[in-house]
């Protein structure tokens, strides 16, 4: 088994424009299943030209609510990301830290999720 | 049934006299309903998005819309964007190249929407001559504006947006409407907070503050918004319900309208001779994100 994933935000998207919530919701769900494999998974933002907060809080601060911030840690890299793009980033994901700090939304969130599933 | 359009700035007094009309218009239903816009000697065109949601909500009442009367000079501005279009009007050439012409967009638009940003502004060769950083930033601004609506507005009319260029000024105006449930219900609903229109709007500006419940977490668009119009010196407007909030120079006032707006409008003003790199020199290595 291959134990480190790269995946491509541009193949995934199939639109340098990462811009859309439900976008982020495709990238999320193939990031999701490969850690719950145990998998290593590398993010490549390579050739995307413009991001969002509402496409990364879908694409990556969701994980915060299913994974531990150490799993996240350990098994989760994103490479190719402007200097800017990168601040966004770390914006997005101490936002969702604080986002699932508070038990109600992560409550809500866990029975959204399982309503999904 | 006739109804009279004062002039149209793109400030509060504009959105006053879009509410009046909304007001007055609302309860309409299979009527012949004209718009007299005798006394509309000026429109800032971006308020099409505004006005041309209010006429939506008003054309799904089963309504027939006329504009007439439309002095020569806005009716030269409203057909060069394409909005008198929607209105038995003929497109004019925009010889100059400096609108960002009306659309309607379905909440479902978002790639739609990032392609008509994208044709209509961003590779356009005849827009002001802007610094890379800076048309990164209005585009992901714009697409921020755009999300919020989608992810927050619960619109079933859609999302508007229309924009323009003054390049004497050097300013770029550019808004996104949406016919949805507003920012004050939205924070009663999701963060338990009853306040007013205004307060609400300024509420949802603030740090993390989020209406979000789910698995999705949120709040950081209209942080990011409000950070960039200060860094660029620009200004940003939001109506939402009687709300009325206004961010200029780092000064943030708020008023509260006569009558309630149907939706969320956000109205960006930026300086395109801006020459800030907006680069960041942050250090933040892609191994400390998580």
């Amino acid at each position: 088994m291959n134990d480190n994933l790269t995946l491509s935000i541009l193949e995934i998207v199939g639109s340098p424009l990462c811009v859309a919530s439900d976008d982020g919701q495709k990238v999320h769900d193939r990031i999701a299943a490969a850690l719950k494999e145990g998998q290593n998974v590398t993010v490549s933002f390579l050739n995307v030209t413009s991001l969002t907060s509402a496409f990364l809080n879908a694409a990556i601060g969701q994980l915060y609510g299913s994974f531990s911030e150490k799993e996240i840690r350990s098994k989760l890299k994103v490479t190719d990301l402007e200097p800017d793009d990168r601040a966004l980033l770390k914006r997005v994901v101490d936002t969702a830290k604080e986002y699932f700090k508070d038990p109600q939304r992560f409550k809500n969130a866990e029975r959204a999720a399982s309503r999904d599933s | 049934m006739k109804f009279a359009l004062q002039r149209i700035r793109h400030e509060q007094s504009g959105f006053e006299a879009l509410v009046r009309l909304h007001a007055q218009t609302k309860e309409c239903r299979l009527t012949r309903v004209e718009i007299d816009m005798s006394a509309t000697d000026w429109f800032d065109a971006d308020m099409c998005a505004a006005f041309g949601a209010i006429l939506y909500h008003l054309s799904s009442g089963l309504n027939t819309l006329e504009l007439t009367n439309i002095p020569k000079s806005v009716e030269k501005i409203l057909s060069k964007n394409g909005f008198l279009s929607n209105y038995g009007r003929a497109k004019l050439p925009d010889t100059w190249g400096t609108t960002i012409p009306y659309q309607r967009f379905d909440v479902k638009d978002d790639r739609y929407f990032a392609r008509y940003i994208e044709g209509e502004f961003v590779h356009r060769p005849e827009m002001p001559k802007m610094s890379g950083g800076l048309i990164k930033k209005f585009r992901e601004s714009v697409f921020e504006i755009f999300s919020n609506a989608v992810l927050h507005s619960r619109t079933k009319l859609g999302i508007f947006s229309c924009g323009q260029f003054f390049p004497n000024r050097h300013r770029l105006d550019f808004s996104v409407v949406d016919l949805g449930v507003g920012i004050r219900r939205n924070v009663k609903e999701g963060a338990g907070f009853d306040l007013p229109a205004e307060e609400a709007i300024a509420w949802a500006t603030q740090g993390r503050n989020t209406t979000k419940r789910g698995p999705i977490p949120g709040g950081l668009g209209l942080k990011l918004l409000t950070e960039f119009v200060n860094l660029n010196e620009g200004r940003l407007q939001i109506v939402s319900d009687t709300g009325y909030w206004c961010l200029q120079k780092d000064h943030v006032s708020t008023a509260r309208l006569p009558l309630p707006f149907p939706g969320t409008a956000v109205s960006l003003e930026i300086k395109t001779s801006d020459t800030r790199s907006y680069v960041l020199s942050s250090e933040l290595k892609e191994s400390d994100i998580f």
